[in-house]
């Protein structure tokens, strides 16, 4: 085996990491209980009377996840105001990152052997935007169709236009349900792909999201972006 | 000019007595979801407020909404069209016709400029300068917005006036849509439904005419006090929901139980309308309570949002987003699986590469 010299980044807060395992409880929950809301499933007792499924329960389970899931926000943007290793977002404006998106997915095409070091490459800030605008997607949706119980409250005021934009309200439904698929989507992907880095690359990435520092051979090419 | 008459006036001339006449008004009140201490207002405008002048027009539709208006029962539909308003034209109601009638739609536009209210009933079609629909000669289009240049108010019966209705359905052969487009600058008072209630229907005239002005409107413009719940949160069947009862079949124990349709593709939890509380003919019933889901009729697509029958629509054979989507949850996780499987054999590869160029590869 060749001796690497292996140089400790730290990048996450501990605020973005408590809030990425709360997110990622609150998807699965929130899926979970959004297929049972759009499909419920029904357990029989010989007396309706004490039926064993309950449609309020789950989607009270659903509701009460969401607002937690919101609420996580505020650690996620406290850790981008206080730390720069939270603020790994695309760098659309920067000409080198569309060179260096196609360099990435050439090597993920397994096109080429290596691609440059980066704390996170360009792809997977692509992929981490793309999934935060699903989120607005489901929040906003999400929102528009909790708050319509009562048209006239302030949530109803804030949320209740997605339903006029979309064209209806069983198109918020259908758009939220279908978007969660793509969350779904997402994560099958997201998780095999910090599996990969961690166990081909060597990047210790899935460690970052609990100790917070990447462990890099490489001078990634990003790096200035801690400073 | 000569002293138009109020409802009032109309009733002491009918021999109508003033008991008769508060009780009326009372009536009024509670439909129009006012308040029992504007009992007062309701009556004072109707012993001021000269009867408005109404015109009702027609176009892209099935008349139905006709159909449901005239089995109004408080206020009855004829009490309303021959002694609470003064219906001046309609295409349907009027027993004139021809040449005659058109000029009588022109003198009341002219007489009445900025007064009268415009029914509106049917969509515009749009596609091939509007020919699809035509009346007295012309284009709906043109009399739509001939009508509607001078009214005081512009109230828009039914799911077609608000946004097309059944003849906007894809793929809209006749590129039909609602007014709002061609209404000019009146205020538009939406009532959709398929058709609406009859109560809605006389309830919304009545409130233009007696206080002038459009009832409270929600944000789609539809008057709040008929359209302000959905069905789904004042559904008798709605416990059965929480409690997750549901008829699977139309057929089976749950239907018959009277058990909550969702699973039947209830429109129910996104339909806005007054079947859940006012409910139609008199209160007796509504689709729910007879045993059909609601197909949302009062949404302004309605009709192209997938089966009435499935909550999610179903795409050919292929199935609904929960099987498209498990499916595609497959095919990702057999593609990362295969990514991962080519990775490992191309890095041994290029590895056993570099061990035989002596570690010079990197
Ligand atoms: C974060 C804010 C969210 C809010 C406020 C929210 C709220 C809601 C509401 C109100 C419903 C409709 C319940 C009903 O019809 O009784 C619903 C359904 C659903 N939700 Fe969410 N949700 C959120 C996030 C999510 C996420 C992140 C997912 C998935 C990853 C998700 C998946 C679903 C699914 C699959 C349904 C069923 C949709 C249908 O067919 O009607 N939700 N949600
Ligand atoms: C067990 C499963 C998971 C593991 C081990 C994991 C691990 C990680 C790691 C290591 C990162 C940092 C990647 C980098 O900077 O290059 C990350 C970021 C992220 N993960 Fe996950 N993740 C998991 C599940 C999920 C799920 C289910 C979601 C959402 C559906 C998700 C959404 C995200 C997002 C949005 C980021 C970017 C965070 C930011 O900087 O704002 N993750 N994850
Ligand atoms: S029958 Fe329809 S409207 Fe009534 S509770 Fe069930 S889903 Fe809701
Ligand atoms: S129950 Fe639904 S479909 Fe039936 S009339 Fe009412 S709104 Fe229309």
């Amino acid at each position: 085996m060749k001796e690497v010299k292996r140089k400790e980044y730290y990048l996450f807060s501990p605020f973005l990491r408590i809030f990425h395992w709360i997110m990622v409880a609150m998807i699965v929950i929130l899926f979970v209980t959004g297929l049972l809301i759009a499909k419920p499933v029904q357990v029989m007792t010989p007396e309706p009377t004490y039926t064993l499924t309950s449609m309020d329960l789950v989607r009270d389970i659903h509701f009460v996840a969401a607002f937690i899931f919101c609420a996580s926000f505020i650690l996620r943007i406290y850790g981008f105001i206080i730390n720069k290793g939270d603020r790994l977002f695309p760098r659309v404006w920067e000409g080198h990152f569309y060179e260096e998106t196609v360099d990435v997915a050439l090597h993920y095409m397994l096109i080429k052997p290596h691609h440059a070091s980066f704390l996170r490459n360009p792809l997977a800030r692509c992929s981490y935007a793309a999934l935060y605008a699903l989120v607005l997607v489901e929040v906003l949706t999400g929102f528009a169709m909790y708050y319509m119980n009562d048209p006239n409250s302030t949530g109803a005021f804030l949320f209740g236009w997605v339903n006029t934009v979309l064209g209806g309200e069983m198109m918020t439904h259908l758009i939220h349900h279908y978007v969660a698929w793509g969350i779904i989507l997402f994560a099958i992907g997201h998780v095999y792909m910090v599996i990969r880095a961690e166990f081909m690359e060597g990047e210790s990435e899935v460690s970052s999201m609990f100790a917070g520092s990447k462990i890099l051979a490489h001078t990634p090419k990003d790096a200035n972006e801690l400073e | 000019m000569e002293k138009r008459e109020s409802l009032w006036d109309r009733c002491l001339k009918q021999g109508i007595s003033r008991r008769n006449f508060i009780k009326s008004c009372v009536t009024l009140t509670s439909l129009m979801g006012l308040s029992t201490e504007c009992l007062t207002k309701v009556v004072e405008a109707a012993e001021a407020k000269p009867l408005p002048v109404v015109i009702w027009i027609h176009g892209h539709e099935c008349t139905g909404c006709d159909e449901s208006f005239i089995r109004s029962a408080s206020p009855l539909a004829g009490d309303l069209v021959l002694s609470q308003i003064d219906l001046e034209y309609d295409h349907l109601l009027s027993a004139a016709c021809g040449e005659p009638f058109e000029r009588h739609l022109d003198e009341t536009i002219q007489k009445y400029k900025g007064q009268y209210i415009l029914a509106v009933e049917g969509a515009v079609s749009t596609k091939d300068n509007g020919i699809f629909c035509m009346s007295g000669g012309h284009t709906f289009t043109h009399l739509l917005q001939k009508a509607a240049k001078d009214a005081a108010a512009i109230i828009a019966y039914g799911t077609c006036a608000v946004a097309g209705g059944i003849q906007a359905a894809s793929p809209n052969p006749t590129g039909s849509s609602g007014i709002s487009m061609f209404t000019g600058g009146a205020p538009v008072i939406n009532v959709p439904g398929c058709p609406p209630i009859p109560e809605v229907m006389t309830g919304v005239v009545m409130h233009v005419a007696l206080f002038g002005t459009p009832p409270p409107l929600d944000g789609n413009g539809r008057p709040k006090q008929f359209y302000g719940n959905r069905i789904h949160d004042t559904c008798y069947r709605r416990p059965f929901f929480d409690a997750g009862l549901f008829a699977e079949n139309y057929d089976d124990a749950g239907a018959k139980a009277g058990w909550c349709l969702y699973k039947l593709g209830c429109r129910g939890p996104e339909t806005y309308n007054s079947c859940g509380n006012l409910r139609w003919y008199q209160g007796m019933s509504y689709p729910i309570q007879s045993g059909a889901a609601c197909i949302g009729c009062s949404n302004p697509h309605f009709w192209d949002e997938g089966s009435f029958s499935d909550r999610l629509p179903k795409y050919d054979k292929i199935g609904d987003a929960d099987k498209i989507g498990i499916g595609l949850g497959v095919l990702t996780t057999a593609g990362v699986a295969a990514h991962a499987v080519a990775s490992v054999v191309q890095k041994s590869k290029r590895d056993i590469e570099e061990v035989e160029n002596g570690g010079a590869g990197e």
